[in-house]
C-alpha cells in the first residue's frame, strides 16, 4: 500500500471521481434553487406583512387623531351650543317674565276697569231704580199731602220727572263743583 | 481510536515494531469497486463520503425550507441566517445588490463544501472529501467557467478577456510584460490556487489528525512495556497525543467552516469582478 501510495499524485484528478462530485453538486444546486422560492416568498410575505403591519398601524393612528379632532370639535361646538342656548334661555326667561308682567298689568287694568264699569253701571242703576222709587215715595206722599188730585198718572208722572231733571240738574252741578 | 492507524495494531516496545507515520496513503483508499479504467479511482470510501455529505447538504436544506413559514421554525431559522450570512457578509459586500441572483448559487457552494469538510470529524468516516483534489475542482471549475460566462454576457468576448488582461491605469509601455502576468494569474493560477487552498487546507489537516491518533495509539503501552516506570510514561505521552488531537479536532472544525466561507467569498469575488469588467 506504501509502494501504491508512492506512485500516486495527491494532486490527481480522477475523472471518476469528478463526474461523481459534479453530479452532487449538481444534485445540491438542483434542490437549494427547488426549495428557494418558497424560502423567498415566505421572506417577501414577512416582509409584506411589517410593511403591512406598519401601514395599518400609521392608518389607525391617523384614524385615531382624525376621530380624536373631530370628537374635540364637536366638544367645542357643543359648549359652544351649551353657552348659546343658555344665553337664549336667559332671554326668554327674561321676555317671558316681561311679557308675564305686561299681561298682569294689562290684566289688572282691565279688572279694574271692568271693575270701575260694574260700579258705574251700579251706580246708574242704583241711580235709575232710586229716581223711579224716589217718583213714587214723592208722589205717594204728596198725594197723600195734596189729597187725590194727582190720581191721574200722566200728570203725575210729568211732574215727576220734570222736578227729578231740576234735582238732578242741580246734582250736576253739584258733581261738578265735587269734582 | 482512529481507524487507520489501528489497522497497524502496533505499540511502542512491541518486539519488531516501529512507528510508522501516517502518510499520503490515508487519501487513496482501496477501491471497493475498480472499474479498470486510466486515471479512475473507483467506488471508494469518497464515494461514500460523498454521498453522505451530499445527503447531509442536501436533506439540510430541504428539510429546514420545505416548509418555509412567515414565522420560521428552528430549522427555517437556520436557513435564514445562513442565507442572510451569504447575502450580508458575502454577495453584498463584494458584488452589491446585483449579487443577490448568486446567493443560491453561493449557498450550495458553502453547504457542500462545509459538509464535505466535516465528513473528517464524523466518526466511522473521518475522510473530508475536499482532501481529495478532484472536488475541489469540480467547483472551482464550475466557478472558473461561470466567471467567464459573466464577464463574456456583460462585456462580451473581447471585453471580458481585455478586462482581465489590462489592468486600469498600467503605462502602455509596460504591457508586453504585465499582460502574460495578467493572463497566467487569472486563467490558470487563480482557479488552480481556488481549488488547491481548499483541498491543501483539509488535506493537511487531516493528515496532522492522523498523526496524533496514529502517534497517541503507538505510543500508548501500560502493560508491554519493560517496566511500569516506561509504561506509564508512554500512557502520559499517549495522553497527551490524544489532548492534541481534541484540541486540533476543534480547531479543524474552525477551519473547515473558515475555508467553506473563503471559498464561497473567493467565489463572490471572481464573479463580482467579471460582473464589473474592467477596473
Amino acid at each position: 500500500m506504501i509502494e501504491l501510495a508512492a506512485e500516486e499524485n495527491i494532486l490527481r484528478i480522477h475523472w471518476d471521481e469528478f463526474v461523481f462530485g459534479s453530479i452532487a453538486f449538481l444534485i445540491i444546486l438542483g434542490v437549494v434553487y427547488k426549495m428557494w422560492p418558497k424560502l423567498t416568498s415566505a421572506l417577501d410575505e414577512r416582509a409584506n406583512q411589517i410593511e403591512g403591519g406598519i401601514e395599518r398601524a400609521k392608518k389607525a393612528e391617523a384614524e385615531a387623531e382624525e376621530i380624536r379632532q373631530q370628537y374635540r370639535e364637536k366638544l367645542d361646538e357643543a359648549h359652544r351650543q351649551y353657552a348659546a342656548e343658555l344665553e337664549k334661555a336667559k332671554e326668554q326667561r327674561a321676555a317671558i317674565i316681561a311679557e308675564a308682567r305686561d299681561e298682569a298689568q294689562a290684566e289688572s287694568r282691565r279688572i279694574i276697569e271692568a271693575a270701575h264699569q260694574q260700579i258705574e253701571a251700579d251706580r246708574q242703576h242704583a241711580l235709575a231704580q232710586l229716581r223711579t222709587e224716589i217718583g213714587t215715595l214723592s208722589t205717594d206722599l204728596a198725594s197723600r199731602i195734596v189729597g187725590e188730585s194727582l190720581n191721574d198718572s200722566g200728570v203725575q208722572s210729568r211732574v215727576v220727572d220734570r222736578f227729578l231733571e231740576e234735582l238732578e240738574q242741580a246734582e250736576g252741578a253739584d258733581r261738578a263743583e265735587v269734582r | 481510536m482512529y481507524s487507520a492507524a489501528s489497522e497497524e495494531g502496533c505499540h511502542l516496545f512491541d518486539p519488531g515494531c516501529k512507528f510508522e507515520a501516517p502518510g499520503t496513503s490515508l487519501f487513496f483508499p482501496n477501491p471497493w469497486l475498480d472499474f479498470g479504467l486510466p486515471a479512475t479511482s473507483g467506488i471508494t470510501k469518497y464515494t461514500l463520503v460523498l454521498v453522505v455529505a451530499l445527503l447531509v447538504a442536501a436533506g439540510f436544506w430541504y428539510f429546514t425550507t420545505r416548509n418555509a413559514k412567515v414565522v420560521p421554525g428552528r430549522g427555517q431559522s437556520m436557513a435564514e441566517m445562513l442565507v442572510s450570512f451569504i447575502r450580508d457578509q458575502i454577495t453584498r459586500t463584494t458584488m452589491g445588490k446585483e449579487g443577490d441572483k448568486f446567493i443560491p448559487l453561493l449557498l450550495t457552494l458553502f453547504l457542500f463544501i462545509f459538509s464535505m469538510n466535516i465528513m473528517g470529524l464524523i466518526p466511522g468516516l473521518q475522510l473530508p472529501v475536499t482532501s481529495n483534489l478532484a472536488f475541489p475542482a469540480v467547483l472551482a471549475i464550475f466557478v472558473f467557467i461561470l466567471w467567464n460566462a459573466v464577464g463574456i454576457r456583460r462585456h462580451g468576448v473581447g471585453g471580458h478577456i481585455k478586462a482581465r488582461l489590462v489592468p486600469g491605469g498600467v503605462p502602455v509601455w509596460i504591457l508586453p510584460v504585465v499582460v502574460p502576468i495578467e493572463a497566467l494569474s487569472n486563467f490558470v493560477i487563480r482557479p488552480a490556487t481556488h481549488m488547491i487552498r481548499l483541498f491543501a487546507t483539509m488535506f493537511a489537516g487531516h493528515l496532522l489528525l492522523a498523526v496524533f491518533a496514529a502517534g497517541g495509539w503507538y505510543m500508548f503501552n501500560l502493560f508491554g512495556a519493560p517496566n511500569a516506570g516506561l509504561g506509564l510514561l508512554s500512557a502520559g505521552f499517549s495522553g497527551i497525543a490524544l489532548i492534541g488531537f481534541l484540541v486540533f479536532t476543534a480547531f479543524e472544525l474552525f477551519i473547515m467552516a473558515v475555508q467553506a466561507y473563503v471559498f464561497v467569498l473567493l467565489s463572490s469575488i471572481y464573479l463580482g469582478e467579471a460582473m464589473e469588467g474592467a477596473h
